[in-house]
């Protein structure tokens, strides 16, 4: 219970110390949101002018915006700890890897959690899409989403971190992982939007439940080895 | 002049020292990309000594200082520090090194204050506030604690990374050109750092090219070049296979001149 609750603060603190510099330097935040926003408006000129598609298309789209936003954020958060060798002496301290793993994702998770929130407020008003209405079912997807974009990207980012090409890799190694997310989270959407008419909301929100804590249990557990040179 | 505070439990003076060695390594070797950075070396260096590590660049200093912090992993051979193996028993030889790097580690949108917080949260600090501020006066930086690293001189950031080896209780500090970057004042604080140092007995291996500056400290010389071991002098310090032939006094001479 002990060496739990001292793996908790070592996570706690470096979320906030992610936190700390993301709110004073905007590395990740602002950059992700202005390209989350160009890909919305992008995806609505391609659809063109009809309303009704694109409604339809909107839990796609913001999805889409989602997890494109998301692989620059996870990386721009790890890059933080490219500064001045930050990663090495991260990693020479006595504290378990699986909680220098759980402080990333915690950090990833905020946020992940502002991206999806404000992305989809933007499809609320660009489609004019209710999403009032089904703010709660939303908010869960959202959150789930959130969670599982952050769960692998600080993994796939600990991988990426020491590449020179590490922009095209991210994507490349992300991206299809993510394939079960993207599900998930566009049908989750999609049902609650429409107001759940075949009761699989559920079930959509169960394997994002899943996907989650397959992806945390296993980013824990080998995110160590990524810590080492 | 700062005033150099260390927080390690003083040996009892004149006892005899029954700790196992600080550092022991057996065949050590390290490749980079198929050349041998450290090409299988078989030291022991004895608890309580200060050791200069010497040799050209490329030699291999910063490599043997990077494995023994388990901030990189040997290709071959094996390694203990404290009689703990540094594979094995990671996480507890972390708890004993501190290593001060040629990078420093920090984080440059948070203030000083903020980087030695987080490490001192990090390294299990107690009494954590009050050790960030004494390590903040005893590196100089007490009076630009809240300003963030990124408004930091090179020798500024150096200091800094000093003040964050003073949060832990480290038996074994590593230093990797602790002189480099600082001005005057800077290098004295490192001097008073190794005379403390050596006083409580804290065994101390340090790579410089600064040897006359730190021959007043040391106990021994560890001289590598191209990863082996060339030459040993002073006391607490073997190679457990044969130096080179001709030994000190001739290739080591040249290295290190």
């Amino acid at each position: 219970m002990t060496a739990l609750r001292a793996e908790a603060r070592v996570a706690l603190a470096i979320a906030r110390k992610d936190a700390v510099a993301e709110l004073r330097g905007r590395h990740a935040t602002v950059s992700t949101l202005f390209f989350a926003a160009i890909v919305l408006l992008l995806f609505g000129f391609a659809l063109g002018p009809d309303a009704a598609r694109l409604a339809a298309a909107a839990p796609g789209l913001l999805w889409l915006a989602v997890v494109f936003a998301g692989i620059l954020a996870v990386n721009r958060l790890h890059l933080l700890e490219t500064d001045d060798g930050a990663l090495e002496q991260l990693a020479m301290y006595p504290v378990a890897r699986r909680a220098i793993y759980a402080g990333k994702a915690l950090g990833g998770f905020a946020v992940m959690l502002v991206l999806g929130l404000v992305v989809l407020g933007a499809v609320g008003v660009l489609f004019a899409v209710d999403i009032g209405s089904a703010w709660l079912p939303l908010l869960a997807t959202v959150v789930l989403g959130a969670l599982g974009i952050a769960a692998v990207g600080t993994f796939y980012a600990g991988v990426t971190v020491r590449l020179r090409a590490r922009e095209v890799m991210l994507p490349l190694l992300m991206l299809p992982i993510l394939t079960p997310l993207l599900l998930g989270a566009v049908k989750a959407t999609s049902a609650a939007l429409a107001g759940d008419p075949f009761g699989e909301l559920a079930a959509w929100l169960q394997l994002l439940i899943a996907f989650d804590l397959i992806m945390l249990v296993a980013g824990a557990a080998t995110y160590g080895f990524l810590l080492e040179d | 002049m700062p005033q150099t505070t260390i927080y390690v439990s003083p040996r009892s003076l004149g006892a005899p020292d029954t700790r196992p060695p600080a550092a022991e390594t057996t065949e050590l070797a390290r490749l980079f990309s198929g050349n041998a950075a450290l090409a299988g070396i078989s030291i022991r260096i004895d608890a309580g000594r200060t050791v200069a590590l010497l040799g050209p660049n490329g030699a291999g200093k910063t490599t043997l200082l990077r494995i023994l912090a388990t901030s990189l992993r040997s290709s071959y051979g094996s390694a203990r520090v404290d009689g703990l193996d540094l594979v094995r028993d990671a996480g507890l030889v972390r708890e004993r090194v501190a290593y001060l790097p040629h990078a420093t580690g920090l984080y440059d949108d948070l203030t000083a204050r903020e980087n030695l917080d987080f490490a001192a949260t990090l390294l299990g600090t107690e009494d954590r506030r009050a050790r960030v501020e004494r390590a903040l006066s005893d590196v100089g930086l007490a009076d630009r604690a809240d300003d963030r690293v990124r408004s930091f001189s090179a020798g500024m950031r150096r200091r800094l990374a000093l003040g964050r080896i003073l949060l832990g209780r480290p038996s074994l500090v590593l230093l990797d050109e602790p002189y480099a970057a600082l001005d005057r004042d800077g290098m004295e604080l490192v001097d008073q750092l190794l005379a403390a140092w050596h006083e409580v007995g804290v065994t101390v291996l340090v790579a410089s090219h600064a040897t006359e500056r730190l021959e007043a400290f040391l106990d021994a010389t560890l001289v590598l070049d191209r990863g082996l071991v060339v030459a040993i002098s002073g006391e607490g310090v073997a190679s457990t296979t044969p130096l080179p032939a001709g030994g000190p006094g001739s290739r080591a001479a040249e290295v290190v001149r």
